[in-house]
């Protein structure tokens, strides 16, 4: 009897174990047992680009019927995303006094209450896969990969917006102020003119630059190189005076510092390699991504770039730390990096923990990064590639999104300049200082205040780079944007990432079908043909890189330069520049 | 499990049945909660294989998926015409015979050693020791591995280089890296494995060796000829589903493993999925992929199986 006794309360707090469980079951399940609902909600939100078509017609008016000075009579609801950069000491991307700030304004002008959902920054992608695939993704989400719209388009999951834009115009005058028809028809599919994606603005064309430490050139009395020889003759003179340079750490020294993503970080040097004349049509057909890997003179770059690694100038272990590593900002931080290329305004980022900060910190007032332009061009010139105004973030809806007006008017809530700026520069004596001069400087801020983000960009998602309601004083403003660092530094740096600039142009050929589908492949095969080219002896250079490059080639790298050439022949002819 | 399914076929009248029922429910009450657990994580998620033979969509339930081109096979006709694919292909089977042929030995030459040693609380401090690694997660070993292999400021190269040899790169050359992984993955798990071979060997009968003694074997003879044939099923067992794991890979350790510079031989199936599938949106080949491995695995371990029951061993059932 006793036994049976015993044998009955195990099984019973078994079941109740595994009931227990089945709470976190039902959570992690939860994609699989909700996709019969999207399809429910797939069958209700089909219709709605059906309705929007119908209005098309009717009038501006209409569609915007349900408004009265812009707002709804009953609340609405929408849900956007947020990334989560998960920062030291940052606060809940989701709710915070900026993130009030936003759902009080939405409410109070158009009566639409704002939920924020956040997705890890790092891997956005399978996040939202993940959220689209539930049925739960966001009505507005973000992304910076166009090439992963278009893949959620090709499955019926996003919504075309070329409707909305037109027929709800008169109701956001901010969004199409602000971004414009280029920005606003920057994806428009020239033949069925569909628009999956809005192009957020960069208010910054600013893209890369080149730095060294102020203070080793001071100690070596050497002056900013201007030629890429200049450059060589300096990574020389810091590795042989690593000893007065790091003293005990002068095993550590790295005279130029990449990372696995080659292309990138080494930007400044590989576009100094391309024909500065390079035609719009060869530089459209090569440009898939924006790390010129296929452009004409990056093989020689890397070339130099080869020498220099097998003459000790670079980091041995550069390709085995991947993306979001500290390893590499560590080693800068702690002093050992002589140069290195990264984003034009890299070292002046994130105040008190900024590069030069910490350099200022541990080595001493004078030591700091201070931008160069070092690689001069076959015409002598220092072209850098830099951004246009797209290029950025890209704004979609999913296909769940059922409110698509709410969620128009707040991309046009968002765009205001406005509200821009206090997201932008936050209290005055909390995250800004009113300078004498007008001009208005970021202070570091913590606890609740904190921007997750530099200049909240994760909230202003139609602008990336300060935007101020007065022109003058976004210019005056600029330099004094980066806490703890010298504003000289920043214009200079600002400057030199404008010298012989050039815009990047708006090639739309619509979908080149080869893009699709590819997703990371592509860019992870060309960050092996970087890495391996530059780590081969250099008698084996030419046959990695060309080994290499095949297999990128054959991987859909032919294929869509294929398909680029032939759309641009279809589109402009003969032609060899943009109209 | 085994009991209960062992003492069914003896059951054959109703009244008899009755009364092994009333005898007996309680266990096979405890037995439904893990067969429900196999239900709904292992069998219902299978309706999903269909996704390999579908058109994948994000919207539509995986029902209404048009099926794919080639009588559904598209995706597995454009697996093998792939060049990543045949790599990592090639890639899992190296890598796992590798480590069959190198790591699949190891431990029970540990087991043979380490029950060859007399003072019992030094082997206890061995076998501790050698199994600790078996916690650590594949990450960790990494960065262990960077700061001890990694060229230039690695902790073993510096000793190489400070003794006037020159630096070897463990981590960055194919060939290396492929004794790294299989050597790290030796180390971890060697310790381990061995801890099933030494129950089995403590299940040897002990009159064995004392009449060996007496007939004047010799240890090395002893462990020949009554603990390695003693441990026989035991290494059989084990071989066959390491067999049946031969396409399989875990995802962590040559994820955590590889770089740039070797994905060559780095990049196996399971890193393959992750890459082409889930951060390149392809699920519907690399579905396929999954389901090509898996049932290449089952191929494999019913054969290693209906092969070891020809040699006379006992198979897994």
């Amino acid at each position: 009897m006793k036994k049976k006794l015993i044998a009955i309360l195990l099984a019973g707090s078994m079941v109740a174990l595994t009931a227990c469980g089945g709470g976190d079951a039902g959570n992690t399940s939860a994609p699989s047992t909700d996709a019969p609902a999207t399809d429910a909600q797939g069958a209700d939100t089909a219709d709605a680009p059906e309705a929007a078509d119908t209005s098309d017609a009717a009038t501006d008016a209409a569609a915007t019927g349900e408004l009265t000075d812009g707002k709804f009579a009953e609340t609405r609801h929408i849900t956007v995303e947020v990334y989560d950069r998960g920062n030291d000491g940052g606060s809940d991307p989701t709710n915070n006094m900026y993130t009030e700030y936003i759902k009080k304004g939405m409410l109070e002008d158009h009566n639409v209450e704002v939920e924020f959902v956040k997705v890890p920054r790092w891997t956005e992608v399978e996040e939202i896969n993940n959220l689209l695939a539930a049925g739960t993704a966001p009505d507005i989400c973000v992304t910076y990969s166009y090439p992963t719209i278009l893949t959620y388009a090709d499955m019926g999951g996003v919504q075309d917006l070329s409707g909305y834009v037109e027929d709800y115009k008169s109701e956001l005058t901010n969004l199409w102020d602000w971004l414009g028809e280029t920005n606003m028809y920057w994806d428009k599919d020239p033949v069925d003119g569909t628009i999956w994606a809005i192009e957020g603005k960069m208010a910054v064309s600013n893209r890369i630059n080149t730095f060294v430490r102020k203070d080793w050139l001071d100690k070596l009395s050497l002056q900013a190189p201007t030629t890429t020889e200049e450059f060589e003759a300096m990574l020389l003179a810091f590795e042989e005076n690593k000893d007065t340079l790091l003293g005990a750490d002068a095993d550590k020294m790295v005279p130029y510092s990449v990372s696995f993503d080659v292309g990138w970080r080494a930007a400044t040097l590989i576009e100094s390699f391309i024909d500065p004349d390079i035609t719009d049509k060869e530089y459209y057909i090569n440009g898939y991504d924006d790390r010129k890997l296929t452009q004409n003179g990056t093989k020689e770059a890397v070339r130099l770039l080869n020498k220099w690694y097998n003459q000790g100038l670079m980091w041995d272990n550069f390709a085995l730390y991947s993306s979001g590593d500290t390893t590499e900002d560590d080693m800068i931080k702690a002093g050992y990096v002589g140069a290195f290329t990264h984003n034009w305004d890299y070292p002046f980022r994130n105040g008190a923990d900024s590069i030069n900060a910490n350099l200022q910190r541990n080595i001493g007032e004078e030591a700091y990064f201070i931008a160069i332009d070092p690689f001069d061009d076959s015409k002598g010139t220092h072209t850098k590639y830099v951004n246009s105004t797209a290029g950025d973030r890209k704004i979609f809806f999913p296909i769940t999104n059922d409110e698509p007006l709410a969620s128009m008017l707040y991309l046009d809530w968002i765009s205001d300049p406005e509200h821009i700026q206090y997201l932008q520069i936050g209290d005055e004596g909390v995250t800004h200082n009113v300078l004498e001069s007008g001009a208005i400087q970021t202070v570091a801020a913590t606890g609740d205040p904190i921007m997750n983000s530099g200049m909240n960009i994760d909230y202003t998602i139609t602008c990336n780079g300060l935007h101020f309601t007065d022109e003058a004083l976004t210019k005056l403003s600029q330099a004094y944007n980066y806490a703890e660092i010298d504003p000289d530094v920043v214009s200079e740096a600002d400057k030199i990432a404008q010298t012989d600039a050039v815009p990047a142009k708006n090639v739309n050929v619509g979908i080149i079908e080869a893009e699709a589908n590819i997703g990371d492949t592509l860019s992870a095969k060309r960050d092996q043909v970087y890495d391996n080219a530059v780590i081969a002896s250099e008698a084996d250079f030419d046959s990695v890189w060309d080994s290499m490059m095949a297999d990128y080639l054959s991987s859909g790298g032919q294929a869509i330069m294929d398909e680029r050439a032939e759309k641009w022949q279809a589109t402009f002819g003969d032609a060899d520049m943009l109209p | 499990m085994a009991k209960a399914k062992t003492s069914k076929p003896a059951v054959k009248k109703k009244g008899v049945t009755r009364a092994y029922w009333k005898r007996y429910w309680q266990l096979y009450f405890l037995l439904a909660l893990p067969l429900l657990y196999l239900l709904i994580f292992k069998y219902i998620p299978m309706i999903y294989i269909q996704i390999a033979f579908k058109k994948y969509s994000i919207v539509q339930s995986v029902w209404e998926m048009p099926w794919a081109k080639n009588h559904g096979f598209e995706y597995f006709i454009k697996a093998f015409g792939n060049n990543d694919f045949r790599r990592a292909l090639r890639n899992t089977i190296v890598l796992n015979l590798l480590d069959l042929v190198i790591g699949f030995p190891a431990p029970i030459i540990f087991a043979l050693i380490l029950n060859e040693l007399c003072f019992k609380r030094f082997k206890k401090v061995v076998q501790t020791v050698a199994y600790m690694p078996h916690f650590l997660s594949w990450v960790i070993i990494y960065s262990l591995a960077i700061q001890l292999f990694a060229p230039g400021e690695g902790l073993v190269n510096m000793l190489i280089e400070r003794l006037g040899g020159t630096s070897i790169p463990f981590l960055n050359d194919a060939a290396h890296w492929i004794g790294t992984y299989i050597g790290v993955g030796v180390w971890q798990n060697f310790g381990w494995g061995s801890i099933v071979y030494l129950a089995a060997i403590a299940g040897i009968n002990s009159e064995l060796y004392e009449a060996a003694s007496v007939d004047g074997a010799g240890r090395f003879s002893k462990m020949w000829h009554i603990t390695l044939p003693g441990i026989k099923p035991t290494i059989v067992v084990l071989l066959i589903m390491n067999l049946g794991n031969i396409l399989g890979s875990n995802f962590d350790r040559p994820f955590a493993f590889q770089n740039n510079l070797v994905m060559n031989v780095a990049d196996v199936i399971s890193t393959y999925v992750y890459r082409t599938g889930i951060k390149g949106l392809q699920f519907s080949l690399t579905t396929a992929v999954g389901l090509f491995q898996s049932v290449v695995g089952v191929i494999f371990l019913l054969t290693a199986n209906w092969l070891s029951r020809k040699l006379g061993e006992r198979g897994i059932w």
